[in-house]
Order: structure tokens, then C-alpha cells, then sequence
């Protein structure tokens, strides 16, 4: 129609106009072109890069169980009062944020009759950086704090109630050394930092059964997009994916045994003026499971939540006496004549050792050309001292003499065999070798060659010879079962959120005793003596009803303090089916007999539900 | 009146059609433009819209059946009318941020800028129809021509309000042009505006000189000054191909695009993000068709002045369309230049409409019945 009309006037400056018109609407057509088609994405990425917020929610961490379902750790809601800034009112030249947020804080303060401990830079910060999220101001509320807010904020802008979970600890500090802690990651996964405009970081594992099983008990994080106006304000959510839960973890712990040796091991009797320093490890001796391990002193791992004080967390972070160390599995202790019973195999195989040898002790012994003596523990003598008694009543010249005719290596092989000297491969916490000394390695450490007298030492569990209490533990259970080392385990089973197991940990084989039953036995037998016979060092480990075989140590330790004892306690019952294997350590003890075995002894009758052979008096430094 | 209505029905429907297809448009872009979300109040500027359309119809078919050689011989009092005005509003105006453009009485107003835009259309054309050929090509005519233009432009830069003021420009040189003013004096007055630009900076307002400085660099500013252009660009790419779709566009929704603004300067914006590139090339279509037509009703005139006067309104539109729809895209510098029929406001609805009018005027009186 426009073509076909007939140009009445056909005016070639009227078709240059119409020319020019014609031009200028394709060149806008052609930018529109530019703009819409080919550069949509990049004006689309913009467009959503302004308005859009991802948020990142943390994931909750996943539940970690006893062996019979008891919740050692899981979350609750934390009731916390936040302020959503942007809500609070017009900022300007004027009106600081910082200003405003005070005015509005101060009204709640007073209702609640709380104070703000809010700083001024944060207020700013979260401003500046996160104003679309909340900002909380007081955290983990008590019910009637929550009900008093619920009945007066209503008239309050930008004060919300908001619900985090938080990880609790139901049965407090036990157990605290097995289940660890957790803190906020700050290590942040990049990719994710990228994803997400606000980053909410997820909480990690620090120690413990956190720390091992984090990836199974972190869960995944959700997250939401919100969109903002130019001002920074959230306009309208876009869409939201909740967190996952992450996966239960099931322990082999007891939650019963190990409450009973907690408290076994607070109750240990100290000489006045000794702090409680001490670990002890129950173990099943059949599987390798460990049904308790408990470190003294203990902390409360519920402070490190948001909302505790950072005083009270750094009062047990530099408390000297170091509760956060889990000594049970992270400390090295001479294990003392607990150690006897791998001399006396080593020389039973050997033949240095026969049950019917006996030797006289007379309380010291010359060795070499030592300066001094080798003294007993009994410096009164022992007399006539067979294999047996040897064990029976811990005598130490016996060792010295045995021990060097049976020879260094025989002794380091057996310990060896035991699982000294070696990761016992626990699947939780640091894993310490320990110490075996050999005579190499005391050539390289100490540029000195390999005495007699340092067999002697050995042969008593002196010398330079370490082993942790989950070592000790794991020996015993080796003697307790007839010659099966396991591996010591804590995580039984891991299940994913939804219920499906992801891990299920099998009992492992670490060593099989190839020397002989009889020779085993036999020192099977000594044990049984050594606790149940009254003149057995370890006869306050002794419980009425159940065949209770142990060995006691007293290991002499140079401090700078001063020599201090490291008692011991080592043992298994019911003597002939061994159901549990246990050590007993504490560090500035009076003896093994006096200090530990009472304690292995409260252990085993609440393991068992029977009562302890009443022992009175006795001398204060039975080994 | 049978007369008036047979008169009527012989306009071009065409024009019609593209016209009203740009109302309707305009009525729902400015809904969408004010719509804040859901249950959210808003600002009922598309109810006005739809009163200055009504009033909009009774102007149209005025312009369209008076017929424009008896207009145009009252062409002298129209345009001393309008200068008038021009000069009332620079006494009595309101001042709204800082320009007295308005003449007002309460909430009502009008802008004697669009006024003196149709007056200067009428007087320029019915000026240069009585010159002689000769005279036309001659420089005196030429001065007359700017004269005539110089002095409601002069007026409206001092309201301040550049865009319309440039307006006037094109559609003079436009008239100029097509009367058959030489092309060699059309080009020296060129050079001449052109050697004067520099000294035209000098007496720009801060605002106009940032609006220039940002055209040239978007980025220079961009949370100032910027912020209107990159938004603007942001919400048109976002757009793409099909858009966000009707009363989704985010751009527009929270605000990045500036809500004062949005509904007069920056609805294309709106419709380009709503509507993408599908939308914006109907909207380009539309103008096209428009002023197509204009140019076919200039050929067609049955006589010169039907012919300039048709010119003068093409003109007028081109460069309002041109200047807005590239602006939003940064093609063109920032300018409250409304979008003809489009944008938001009265008085340019009813200065569009009356245009429109007389390009049906033109068409219907093409032939001597």
C-alpha cells in the first residue's frame, strides 16, 4: 500500500527524507538486534547477578550413637533474637545504621532486660556485607526469654525469633575425648564461596569422632536465592533447598560401661595434693571393639557453640593440666611391670624360662658393673621366687636376672607381637606408636651400646619402653583371648541420612600368637593369681563372683618436679571366656595396686553388677 | 455531520490502526510499569493514560476535519499563542526538579514546549509555502526559517528542557529541506550550529553535561549518572528474544529501572524487557508504519502545504521515536524525550495525537471533493 500509492509530488527530497527515516528505525532494529539477541546472555547474567542472592544454609551434622542407640551427640534448636537491618528504618547521612540499629536494640534490651553485646563494627559489617540476613543478637535463648519476646516484640521492625541448630551433647563431657568437638570451618570450599553470594559455612569436625567421620556426619548444604531491590533489600524469595541431615554414626562404645569408668576414674584415690591425670580403654577382647575410653580430666564439648563465652572456652584450652588431650590414645606412658607378662612369654618360648625355676630375691641385685644395685620394688626380698609368684607378687629381680638370660631381642620380638611399639590402627584420634627400644635404636637416639642392665630395665617395663593405655588394653585382650591381637575400633557403623549403611566396620585380625597355649596359659594363670590370690598385687582389682587375671604397674618417671608414678592396671575377666579387656593408667599414682587396680576393680563390677572383695590396708607400694 | 463523518471514514485507516495498536500498548506498558507485585499498592498513572487518550480522540478528530489550509492561515496566532506560553511558563511555571516546564493548575498541567512544537510546524510550513521558489533559495529565507525556530527554542533551554528544544531542529531543517531550501545553506548553518556547540557546553547545566558524558562512557559512573543507561541496557538485554514476559520484568519490578522515570522516558525499556526483542521490533514496527505513512500522506498532499505540514509531523515523531528508543539502548544521550503515544503524560499524548490528526487532515483533504 505505502509502495503502490501514487508520489503525487514526487519530491526526491521527500524520498531522501523517507530514506533517512528508513535508515535510522534499521539502525535502532539493528542495535536492538545487538543488544536482545546477541548479547542476551550477558545482559541476563547481569540482570540476575544484581537481584539475585544465593544464601547458603549450613547442613546439619548427622547423629553419633552408642552401641544401643543411646544419642551421644546430636542437634537442638538454638532460639536466637536477630534483626533484620534493612527492615530497621531509612538510613542516611544523618541517621547512621549503626544509630538506628542501637535505638531499636535498646527498646528490646530493656524489655527483655538483657544487655546488647554487640559490637559497632559488626552492626556495620553485616550491613555493609550481609544485609539481607539476619543479624543475631542474642543466641540460644531460655524458654521464658523466648515467651518474653514473643509477648512484647510484636511492635518491634526487624526483630525476628529465628531457629538455628545447634550441636548438642546430651550426656556432657562423656565420652568428650571419643566424640571430639566441632568448630566453624574456616577453611571455606572455594567453588562453593563462588556459588553463593552469602556464605554460611558449615561446621567441621575439630577432633575425635567428629573430626574422623566429618564427611559422613557433615550432610550437604542447602541453600536459597533471594531477590533484592537496589537498595539492598530483600524483595521476594526465588527458591529454597533445604540442607541435608548428614549420616548417624554408631559407635562401639557403651554408653553405660563408659559413664561406669568415668566415674571409676574420678573416684581414684590420690594422695593429697596429685591432680586426676589418667586414661583407661575397655575393650571387647573377641572383636576389638572398644566399649569405653575415657581420659581424665575431661571437658564439656557442648561449650564450643556459638553463644558460650569465648572465656570459658579458652579457660580449658589453656587449662595446664591439658583435659582436651585425649590421653587414653594420645599419650605415651612407661607401662612398668604391667609390662612383665610379655617378659615372661618371651622367656617361656625362649626356654630362658621354666615354670619350675625358681631364684631367690633378696630385694637388690648387681648387674654388670652398674655402680649401684638393681633393687626390687620389695627391697625386703621376696625369697624363693618362682615363674609364677613371679608375676604373682611382681618381683623384679626375677625379671632382671630372667629377663637378660632370655635377651633383648627375644623381648622386643614378643612385644612386637603384642602390639607394642606400632599404631594399634584405631580409627579415631591420633595414633602413637609408642616405643620398643632396641639396641639399634639406642645406638642412633643415644650413640651408646645396648647394656644388661638396659635388658634388666626392659624386662620390667623401665628402660626407654612407652605404650599408650589403648596399647596396654590391646595386649591384655591378646592375652585374654588365648593369642588373638585385634585392632582396636570405635566406629561401628555409618548409615546415610536416609538409612542405608555406607560403612560397617568388621573386626580385624592384626596378629595371631604362634607360641604355644600351654606357655600362654601359664600366664594366664599368673594373672588370674595376681588378683584373685590376697597376696596378689593386683587383689584390689578383685570382684566378688567374677575371675578377674591383671597385672599392676609402677612406673617410676623422672619429673621436673620430682619422680612421680605412673600407676597401672591392666586385666580381662571372666578368666576363662573373657568378655572385656581393660587398662587402667594414672599418671601421678602410688602405685599400680594402690591407685589403678582399685579403679580396674569399680570398673569391672559395674561392667558386671557385682561388688568388690572388700581390701583393707596393705602396703602403699605393692607394685 | 453526515460531511464530518463521511470526511471521517476516509481517513488513512492504516495510520489509524498503528496508532491505536500503540495506545492500547501504552495503557498496559504503563500498568506494567507501576505494578509493584501482587497485592502491592500502586500509582494508577495507566487510569490517566486512558483519560488523556479519550480527551486525546476529541483533538484528533478536530485536527483531523478542520481542515489544515484554514488552520494553517491562523498559523501567525498559534505560534504568538505558544510563545506566549513559553514565556508565561518561564514566569508562572511550576518548578519541578529545577526546570519550570509545567503550566499548571493543581494537579492538572500542560507543557508549552509540545504546543510550540505543533505551532512551529504550522507557522514554518505556512512560512515557507508563501515564498516564492526564488526566495526560498536564498538566504534571507533561511534566517527567517531559523528565526522563527530560534526563538521558542531559546525559550525552552531556558525551562531547561533540552530534548524538546532540540526538537525543534530537525523538524526545521526537515521543512527546510523538503520547501527546497538549498543544500549547500542547509550545510553551512550545519557547520555554523556545530562551531557553536562548544559555546552551547559552556551555558549546559551540570545534569546535561553528566547526561552527555555518560552517553559517551557508560561505565564513567556507574551508580550515578550511569545507573539510568546500564539499568536501562540491563533490563532491554535481559529481555532477549521473547522476553520475561507480561508484568515479570525484574528490571522494572524492583526498581533498577528508576521508578519516577520508568513510565514516561523508560517504558520502551519496560516493553523490551517484557516483551524482548519480539516487542521492540513491533514497537519500531508500528512507528515505522506510522511514519511511512506520514511520508506517503506528504507525497499525496494536494498541495505543498499538506506536504510540509505532513513532513514536519514525520519529522517531529522520527526524532522523538529515534532519540528515546536509543537512548534506552545507549545509542543516544539520556533526554526526557517521551516516546510518541507511548510514554506516559498528557500533554505529549494530546501533541502526538493532534499531529496524527493533522496527517489525517492532509490524507482526507488530499483531493478536492
Amino acid at each position: 500500500m505505502i509502495i503502490s500509492a501514487p508520489f503525487r509530488n514526487s519530491n526526491p527530497r521527500l524520498v531522501m527524507i523517507g530514506v533517512i527515516i528508513g535508515l535510522g528505525l534499521f539502525i535502532l532494529l539493528a542495535d536492538l538486534w545487538r543488544v536482545q539477541v546477541m548479547n542476551a546472555e550477558h545482559y541476563g547474567g547481569r540482570d540476575q547477578a544484581q537481584s539475585l542472592r544465593r544464601i547458603r544454609i549450613p547442613s546439619a551434622r548427622g547423629e553419633i550413637v552408642d552401641r544401643n542407640g543411646v544419642v551421644l551427640a546430636n542437634n537442638r534448636p538454638s532460639y536466637d533474637i536477630a534483626f533484620y537491618l534493612d527492615q530497621l528504618g531509612q538510613v542516611s547521612k544523618k541517621q547512621d545504621i549503626v544509630r538506628i540499629a542501637e535505638a531499636n536494640l535498646a527498646a528490646l534490651s530493656q524489655a527483655l532486660n538483657m544487655p546488647v553485646t554487640l559490637a559497632d563494627r559488626d552492626v556495620r559489617i553485616h550491613y555493609q556485607r550481609r544485609r539481607p540476613l539476619p543479624l543475631p543478637v542474642w543466641r540460644d535463648l531460655r524458654p521464658e526469654m523466648v515467651a518474653a519476646f514473643e509477648e512484647r516484640a510484636s511492635n518491634l521492625p526487624g526483630a525476628d525469633l529465628i531457629v538455628t541448630p545447634v550441636r548438642q551433647y546430651p550426656l556432657g563431657s562423656l565420652a568428650a575425648h571419643v566424640l571430639g568437638y566441632i568448630g566453624k570451618a574456616d577453611q571455606n570450599d572455594d567453588a562453593d564461596m563462588e556459588r553463593f553470594y552469602y556464605y554460611q559455612p558449615d561446621s567441621v569436625g575439630r577432633q575425635g569422632v567428629e573430626r574422623a567421620c566429618d564427611e559422613f556426619l557433615r550432610g550437604a548444604p542447602g541453600g536459597y536465592t533471594i531477590r533484592v531491590n537496589p537498595a539492598g533489600r530483600k524483595v521476594g524469595d526465588v527458591g529454597r533447598k533445604p540442607a541435608e541431615l548428614g549420616g548417624r554414626v554408631t559407635l562401639t562404645l557403651d554408653a553405660r560401661i563408659q559413664k561406669i569408668v568415668e566415674e571409676a576414674l574420678e573416684r581414684a584415690l590420690l594422695s593429697a595434693g596429685k591432680e586426676l591425670r589418667g586414661a583407661a580403654v575397655v575393650l571387647d577382647p573377641r572383636n576389638g571393639e572398644i566399649l569405653a575410653m575415657a581420659s581424665a580430666p575431661a571437658f564439656d564439648p557442648n561449650i564450643f557453640n556459638p553463644g558460650v563465652p569465648a572465656a570459658t572456652v579458652n579457660a580449658v584450652i589453656n587449662d595446664p593440666r591439658s583435659p582436651m588431650l585425649n590421653r587414653a590414645i594420645g599419650a605415651r606412658y612407661a607401662p612398668g611391670s604391667a609390662f612383665k607378662p610379655v617378659t615372661l612369654l618371651a622367656g617361656l618360648e625362649a626356654g630362658s624360662i621354666s615354670p619350675r625355676d625358681s631364684i631367690v630375691c633378696n630385694g637388690a641385685i648387681q648387674i654388670g658393673n652398674w655402680s649401684r644395685p638393681f633393687r626390687c620394688w620389695n627391697t625386703r626380698g621376696h625369697g624363693a621366687v618362682d615363674a609364677f609368684s613371679a608375676i604373682k607378687e611382681s618381683c623384679d629381680i626375677y625379671f632382671y636376672e630372667k629377663g637378660i638370660a632370655t635377651g633383648v631381642d627375644a623381648i622386643t620380638r614378643m612385644a612386637g607381637e603384642l602390639g607394642l611399639g606400632q599404631p594399634t590402627g584405631v580409627d579415631v584420634g591420633r595414633d602413637l606408636s609408642g616405643l620398643v627400644p632396641t639396641p639399634a635404636w639406642k645406638r642412633v637416639q643415644r650413640g651408646e651400646r645396648w647394656w644388661d642392665g638396659d635388658t634388666a630395665q626392659l624386662a620390667i617395663g623401665q628402660s626407654f619402653l612407652l605404650a599408650t593405655p589403648l596399647q596396654m588394653a590391646c595386649m591384655a585382650a591378646a592375652l585374654g583371648n588365648r593369642g588373638t591381637l585385634w585392632r582396636p575400633f570405635l566406629i561401628k557403623r555409618i548409615e546415610a541420612n536416609g538409612g542405608q549403611v555406607v560403612r560397617q566396620t568388621n573386626p580385624e585380625v592384626r596378629n595371631r600368637l604362634h607360641e604355644s597355649p600351654q606357655n600362654i596359659e601359664f600366664v594366664r594363670q599368673a594373672m588370674l593369681a595376681a588378683i584373685q590370690s590376697v597376696d596378689g598385687t593386683g587383689h584390689r582389682a578383685a570382684v566378688r563372683g567374677l575371675s578377674v587375671a591383671g597385672k599392676t604397674g609402677t612406673a617410676e618417671f623422672q619429673m621436673r618436679e620430682g619422680r612421680i608414678k605412673r600407676a597401672w592396671f591392666i586385666g580381662f575377666a571372666p578368666h576363662d571366656d573373657p568378655q572385656v579387656a581393660l587398662s587402667v593408667l594414672i599418671e601421678d599414682g602410688d602405685s599400680g595396686g594402690h591407685t589403678a587396680a582399685p579403679v580396674a576393680g569399680a570398673i569391672l563390677a559395674g561392667i558386671f553388677q557385682k561388688k568388690m572383695e572388700a581390701v583393707a590396708g596393705g602396703a602403699v607400694y605393692a607394685d | 455531520m453526515k460531511r464530518y463523518i463521511d470526511s471521517l471514514m476516509r481517513m488513512d485507516w492504516l495510520l489509524f490502526g498503528a496508532m491505536v495498536a500503540l495506545a492500547v500498548g501504552s495503557v498496559f506498558f504503563i500498568y506494567s510499569a507501576s505494578y509493584r507485585g501482587p497485592g502491592e499498592p500502586m500509582p494508577h498513572f495507566y487510569r490517566m493514560q486512558i483519560v488523556w487518550f479519550g480527551v486525546g480522540v476529541i483533538v484528533y478528530v478536530a485536527a483531523a476535519l478542520i481542515d489544515y489550509r484554514l488552520l494553517c492561515q491562523w498559523a501567525a496566532v498559534w505560534y504568538a499563542m505558544a510563545v506566549g506560553l513559553l514565556v508565561l511558563v518561564l514566569i508562572a511555571g511550576a518548578k519541578v526538579y529545577g526546570a519550570r516546564r509545567w503550566l499548571g493548575w493543581g494537579s492538572f498541567g500542560i507543557q508549552p514546549a509540545e504546543i510550540a512544537k505543533l505551532a512551529v510546524v504550522l507557522a514554518l510550513s505556512y512560512y515557507l509555502l508563501h515564498r516564492t521558489p526564488q526566495l526560498r533559495r536564498r538566504w534571507g529565507t533561511v534566517w527567517v526559517a531559523l528565526g522563527l525556530v530560534g526563538l521558542p527554542l531559546v525559550l525552552i533551554m531556558i525551562e531547561p528542557d533540552l530534548g524538546s528544544a532540540m526538537v525543534l531542529m530537525p523538524i526545521c531543517f526537515g521543512l527546510m529541506f523538503v520547501a527546497g531550501v538549498r543544500v549547500k545553506h542547509l550545510l553551512l548553518v550545519t557547520l555554523l550550529g556545530m562551531a557553536l556547540t562548544p559555546l552551547a557546553w559552556l551555558k549546559l547545566k551540570d545534569y546535561q553535561k553528566d547526561r552527555l558524558t555518560v552517553f559517551l562512557n557508560p561505565n564513567r559512573d556507574p551508580l550515578g549518572d550511569g545507573w539510568n543507561l546500564n539499568q536501562s541496557l540491563i533490563a532491554v538485554g535481559s529481555g532477549g528474544v521473547s522476553g520475561k514476559g507480561y508484568l515479570q520484568g525484574t528490571q522494572n519490578l524492583l526498581g533498577y529501572l528508576p521508578r519516577t522515570v520508568t513510565p514516561n522516558d523508560f517504558l520502551f525499556s519496560v516493553i523490551a524487557e517484557e516483551k524482548g526483542f519480539v516487542g521492540s521490533a513491533c514497537v519500531v514496527g508500528l512507528y515505522a508504519v506510522i511514519l511511512f505513512s506520514g511520508l506517503r500522506i506528504a507525497a499525496n498532499a494536494r498541495d505543498r502545504l499538506g506536504m510540509l505540514l505532513a513532513t514536519g509531523v514525520v519529522a517531529m515523531l522520527f526524532f522523538h521515536a529515534f532519540i528515546n528508543v536509543g537512548m534506552t539502548i545507549g545509542l543516544m544521550p539520556v533526554t526526557g524525550l517521551p516516546l510518541p503515544l507511548l510514554s506516559y503524560g498528557g500533554s505529549f499524548v494530546l501533541a502526538s495525537m493532534t499531529a496524527l490528526g493533522l496527517l489525517q487532515n492532509v490524507w482526507i483533504h488530499r483531493r478536492a471533493y
